[in-house]
């Protein structure tokens, strides 16, 4: 196993590390109340630090999916005009992602690299992300109410797709290599070799985390299998509906949602500026075509929409992976109450319903 | 080229606006060309049925069909004055700049329809798309059996590409058929909905081994459709392309996902067994 150990007070020093090595670093804070956020750490506030904490609102998605994002400037001049492409290609480090919010990258990839084109935008931040995964072992800290990433199988422990893996054994930390480029960094004196029973003291941390989550039941198989087969009936879409207010907010907090909107905007006298900005598939404007035409007037068209492009089996086959992390974002920000869990719910309860009765009928 | 190299897909390419026919009120055709030769040529090898992302500077961009065939010397779009982006390029005048980007989307299998006859039925700008498959049928003839085009607009002042029509009406075994919802100026020739040509004494459209294009706007879809089901064909010999809002043209904005399909790389261009199952509004 490529995995170091190393003590608690050293653990930051992994943010100098990768400071020194030209990345710019991104690292979990606490705000001024209970919120959390990523922020780029500094000199002055590296000592602020926090390992254990809630996962902060926005998903670190935006260091390599902004919200906002360049495509290109045009020049024009005197009828002539060039075209430029604008690329991001910083080093990033995100120190501190969450197993949860690993898996959401993991997703971005396969779908924005994914089939006949590749996102040469999505690929170039991508390229220069090194990933610093903290595995979430403290119930009070670190799971909030509504995880329920081991429903969604992505955590607590994150089991690829990361460049480092730390976990807190209790006295000290356990680190693990999961590409060359976070092994190279076991050659600092900070990490030291580990025993046996370092590696049976993680899986015991593990095995109890597990049993710690609140939200254990949002059990996607059979809504899975539902959705795929197209059984869920149009009443059970219409309840989802008629309880989404159309903020777009749980697109907007999604580690796994992909979309965006394109848009020109004038930025000098003779200089224009394409954007891409995030888009959201709960909003009316989503799909309606100039003229007016809208294939989705019904709000439930919509979220139907977005359950089914989530969890339908053909897309997981396609990207590998349910587009749900089970980071419990959406339940935090739905004034609805139809994050995915209660969805799942809601689905799998009817159908199951229905599929009972019919048995009985036939 | 460098294979790791990725292209950037969402890169335009300057293109030039030659010149400018109008076809019907708020519809116009747009002759243009790429700056760059080599993109040119690159471009012209499209297919019928496929479309393209054209850029108006700081207006945005939008996909509309690709109406000349492949076969044709020339590259032009027909657009209609809808949004902010058609009417920039309404605007636009002979020698200014633009860009474009593609050609996106499946396309029609032609290759996959010799031997068969087409029957093409178009309302109003439907016919913009199947324009260029019927062009593309005519100088390929010998490889396909009977054709038929179905052509129905508003009044006789809507009817598109009037040159063409005529041109195709004259062209020995194909046959073309108009209508108009209301006649006007003297027109002679049938009055009522596309699907009233179907019956018209002497119209005998062949059913077995045959492949229906049908595109046009919604009500026309479901009433032509049920009219083709009615004669006998079957779902999977209906094509047509859809349209729906997109930004990028290559499967990554998500606004043109219905179903399973991402429009603007599985489609445009679905049978009408594939559109049922897709299951949203046409």
């Amino acid at each position: 196993m490529r995995a170091r150990i190393l003590n608690r007070d050293d653990v930051v020093k992994i943010v100098d590390l990768l400071r020194r090595q030209g990345y710019e670093v991104i690292a979990p804070f606490r705000g001024r109340a209970q919120d959390t956020c990523f922020d780029t750490v500094t000199d002055q506030n590296r000592e602020q630090i926090e390992l254990h904490l809630a996962n902060p609102y926005y998903p670190p998605k935006r260091f390599v999916f902004p919200p906002i994002e360049h495509l290109l400037k045009v020049h024009r001049q005197n009828g002539d005009v060039q075209i430029e492409p604008t690329y991001q290609e910083a080093k990033r480090a995100i120190f501190g992602i969450r197993s949860c919010d690993v898996a959401g990258i993991y997703h971005l990839d396969r779908f924005y690299l994914g089939r006949d084109h590749r996102d040469i935008y999505y690929e170039k931040r991508r390229a220069n992300l090194f990933l610093v995964n903290f595995v979430c072992t403290d119930p009070d800290r670190d799971i909030s109410d509504d995880c329920f990433c081991v429903c969604a199988d992505t955590g607590p422990a994150a089991h690829d797709h990361f460049d480092l893996q730390l976990m807190d054994l209790g006295d000290e930390f356990m680190a693990v290599a999961g590409t060359a480029a976070g092994e190279a960094l076991f050659g600092d004196a900070i990490f030291r070799k580990g025993s046996e029973a370092d590696v049976a003291k993680r899986r015991a941390i593990l095995n109890d985390v597990r049993k710690r989550f609140k939200q254990t039941t949002s059990w996607f198989s059979a809504t899975v299998r539902y959705i795929s087969q197209g059984k869920v009936l149009e009443k059970t879409w219409e309840e989802v509906g008629n309880r989404c207010l159309e903020c777009g907010g749980c697109t907007y907090v999604c580690p796994a949602c992909t979309c965006f909107t394109v848009s020109d905007r004038q930025v000098g006298p003779n200089e224009i500026e394409r954007v891409r900005v995030w888009d959201s598939c709960a909003l009316d404007g989503f799909t309606r075509m100039a003229g007016g035409f809208n294939p989705r007037r019904a709000v439930h068209d919509r979220r139907n929409r977005r359950f089914f492009r989530k969890l339908a089996h053909y897309f997981i086959q396609r990207e590998l992976s349910m587009a749900c992390v089970g980071c419990g974002r959406c339940v935090q920000v739905c004034h609805g109450d139809i994050g995915m869990p209660s969805v799942v719910e809601m689905i799998r309860r009817a159908t199951t319903e229905l599929e009972k009765n019919e048995s009985v009928s036939h | 080229m460098n294979p790791s190299a990725t292209e950037n897909v969402y890169l335009p390419k300057t293109a030039v606006l030659d010149r400018i026919v109008c076809e019907i009120p708020e519809v116009k055709t747009f002759y243009w060309h790429f700056e760059d030769r080599a993109e040119q040529q690159a471009f012209q090898h499209f297919r019928p049925g496929q479309f393209a992302e054209v850029s108006l500077f700081g207006v945005g961009e939008f996909p509309t069909s690709l109406p000349p065939s492949p076969t044709e010397p020339e590259t032009f779009f027909t657009v209609r004055q809808v949004g902010s982006c058609t009417s920039a390029l309404h605007h636009l005048k002979p020698g200014e700049k633009f860009a474009v980007r593609g050609p996106y989307g499946n396309g029609f299998p032609m290759e996959q329809y010799y031997g068969k006859n087409l029957v093409f039925v178009a309302g109003g700008i439907g016919l913009i798309p199947l324009r260029s498959c019927i062009v593309y049928a005519i100088k390929h003839r010998s490889k396909y059996q009977q054709i038929q085009i179905f052509h129905g607009a508003k009044t006789p002042k809507e009817l598109m590409y009037v040159p063409n029509l005529q041109e195709w009406s004259e062209s020995p075994g194909i046959e073309c058929y108009l209508t108009v919802d209301r006649a006007q100026d003297g027109w002679s020739g049938n009055v009522g909905v596309v699907g009233s040509l179907f019956k018209k004494p002497g119209v005998q459209v062949p059913v077995d081994n045959t492949v229906a294009f049908v595109c046009g706007p919604p009500i026309m879809f479901r009433f032509v459709i049920k009219d083709l089901m009615a004669m006998g064909f079957e779902e999977q010999n209906i094509v047509s392309t859809l349209e729906r809002y997109m930004k990028c043209g290559v499967g990554k904005c998500g606004h043109c996902c219905i179903g399973m399909a991402y429009v603007c790389v599985d489609g445009p261009v679905f049978t009408y067994q594939q559109i049922k199952r897709l299951g949203e509004d046409i």
